[in-house]
């Protein structure tokens, strides 16, 4: 499902339903030709992150997910992000990476892309 | 029996400063060819690297649940990474052919009478008490893989500074530990990082609270005394708010006939304000592959500055890192190689600037000889939002021989349009004009070799201490015996 107006050109993406993403999971989609992890932490809620570290364009969100401190580690270089920012808390990247909001509707994950 | 402290009140400093320099150079072989007996290990884990040589680390060092997991995590990274094949040749590492950990003495000795006397006889041959009783502000020796010998002045613990081996950080500090380990070099940084991050022994933590100025340097030791062992300290730096602190590592190995490894991760946190130096002198024997993994954060306003000198091992790979992270934080790293008969220095420095109004310089010196190869690799970044960065690089290379080989691998990445960097590299051999010039002086040929070569590091051996300026001199000097006409 695409919506969105001339204004805002957001487009809004179906992930899958929340029963196919309990929490501790991860699912990878691909919206306008890049990937983003959507994660499901430990309290509850919602994350997306694109799925691209900002220090050596690793596959950031297909690394080790830690649901309870609500973190992906890149397994490329080891470098730990936070989920809710999209900020590193270690080296060697130091540039946060872009988030996405995603919501439960209907029953279904849903993903905000700009 | 009195304290090294007050034995220095009662020392005239002009006295003092010859009685630290006498022995410096006169008796090289002894002081740095050691070389004691074998046998006298506590506990020495046996060859290779697996599961249960990391958890009877772990269990031997009775550490926390987390540490014991990370080093499993990164022993896991470790074996999932292929050994690299940039930089120097480590195809000839048998991994599985290193001792990963030994431990000399029973408990760690805060007194010098304390140490047991194998051991003191070692470090007397490296001349610590002397230099100690002059002006070291503590020493943490260590001897094989852990910390044997440490003293720290009365007033730096008055002031809050912690200068411990890292085995006793994270026991005493480990809240403090916890929150900034493997936070500038995580264990997935690379394969050496991983292997230290599994199998890691002593090593020093050093703790400076905010606002606390450390007029002395702080220093320690580092030898590798067993056959295919492994030395793999872990160094964790926390200068807090506006602090001072100059670290000094001194390194030296005795000669051994197979090939030994030292892999060490130093990791540095300077936070706004605050100024940390970080001082190297390596002097490992020809068979050490030396393998370091060495970064500092620098945030607002700090200073960061690396002074690494590299003499001997068979290669060495290190390459000191800052990352200015907040505005007008400021590094510099000094780097000397020095690549003989047998020897690859692949030797330089990274800076990232990633904040407004950084700046940074990196000098590289390297001097090769008797069909030595040394290399400069370096990096400058100045990433997207890093405003009115500056920065210099200069790396300049000296041949002796037409045997020795150079390469500079510089690699420069500016993703800002009013960064102002500059960059200079330069390869020279003694010229002949320039030996005649000295030897019309009155200087022998040799003389005259050593004067230009002495010169040409000069820049970087100003910045060390003065017993550590005059012993570079002397291990250059030392280098290049023979090595002209």
């Amino acid at each position: 499902m695409t919506t969105g107006t001339a204004k805002d050109l957001t487009e809004t993406i179906v992930v899958c339903s929340l029963e196919d993403l309990p929490e501790g999971e991860m699912r990878l989609v691909e919206a306008d030709g890049r990937k983003i992890g959507v994660f499901h932490a430990a309290d509850g809620e919602l994350y997306a992150i694109e799925d691209r570290c900002s220090h050596d364009d690793g596959p950031l969100a297909e690394g080790e997910f830690d649901p309870g401190a609500c973190t992906v580690e890149c397994p490329r270089h080891g470098s730990l992000f936070d989920l809710r920012t999209g900020r590193p808390k270690t080296l060697p990247a130091y540039v946060p990476v872009e988030t996405f909001d995603a919501t439960v509707e209907d029953g279904n994950v849903k993903l905000e892309v700009d | 029996m009195a304290t090294p402290e007050t034995k220095i009140k009662k020392l005239d400093p002009k006295l003092a400063e010859q009685e630290a320099l006498k022995d410096i150079g006169a008796d090289y072989e002894q002081k740095f060819g050691f070389h004691d007996p074998e046998g006298e290990y506590i506990y020495k884990a046996p060859k290779g690297l697996s599961r249960e040589v990391v958890e009877s680390i772990s269990e031997y060092k009775d550490e926390p649940d987390w540490m014991r997991e990370f080093r499993l995590k990164a022993l896991d990274h470790f074996e999932q990474r292929p050994t690299p094949t940039w930089g120097g040749n480590l195809g000839q590492i048998d991994w599985n052919d290193i001792h990963y950990f030994v431990r000399a003495s029973e408990k760690q000795s805060r007194n010098w009478d304390e140490v047991p006397d194998d051991i003191k006889k070692t470090f007397d041959r490296l001349g610590i008490p002397e230099a100690e009783r002059d002006f070291l502000a503590g020493v943490g020796a260590q001897y094989e893989s852990e910390v044997v010998y440490h003293q720290i002045r009365e007033d730096l613990e008055k002031e809050g500074v912690v200068f411990l081996d890292m085995d006793s950080g994270l026991r005493e500090y480990e809240d403090i530990v916890r929150e900034h380990w493997a936070t500038v070099i995580p264990p997935n940084d690379n394969k050496l990082a991983a292997l230290n991050s599994a199998v890691w022994s002593g090593g020093s933590f050093v703790y400076v609270p905010k606002g606390a100025k450390v007029e002395m340097p702080l220093q320690a030791y580092f030898p590798i005394n067993t056959e295919n062992m492994g030395q793999f300290e872990r160094t964790l730096i926390i200068a807090e708010e506006g602090s001072d602190v100059h670290y000094i590592e001194g390194c030296t190995a005795p000669v051994y006939s197979t090939d030994s490894l030292h892999s060490a991760v130093v990791e540095i946190v300077v936070k706004p304000g605050a100024k940390v130096r970080y001082t190297t002198i390596q002097n490992w024997s020809q068979n050490v592959y030396n393998l370091v993994t060495k970064r500092a954060m620098a945030q607002e306003g700090a200073t960061m500055e690396w002074v690494d000198c590299n003499l001997g091992s068979k290669l060495t790979m290190k390459y000191p890192s800052i990352y200015l992270l907040g505005p007008e934080a400021h590094g510099e790293i000094l780097s000397i190689a020095f690549a003989g008969n047998g020897q690859h220095q692949d030797a330089g420095g990274k800076v990232i600037h990633g904040a407004p109004k950084t700046t940074s310089s990196i000098f590289a010196k390297s001097i090769s000889k008797d069909g030595g190869r040394g290399s400069y690799r370096g990096l400058l970044e100045v990433a997207k939002g890093a405003t009115e960065a500056r920065s210099k690089v200069v790396c300049d290379a000296l041949l002796l021989d037409e045997e020795s080989r150079s390469d500079t691998y510089p690699t420069i990445r500016i993703d800002e349009s009013d960064a102002n960097v500059g960059h200079e590299a330069s390869v020279s051999k003694i010229g002949e004009e320039q030996l005649f010039y000295l030897q019309a002086h009155g200087l022998s040929e040799e003389e005259a070799g050593k004067t230009i070569v002495n010169g040409f590091i000069e820049p970087i051996t100003k910045e060390l201490p003065m017993e550590y300026a005059v012993e570079m001199n002397r291990l250059i000097e030392l280098q290049m015996e023979g090595s002209i006409g």
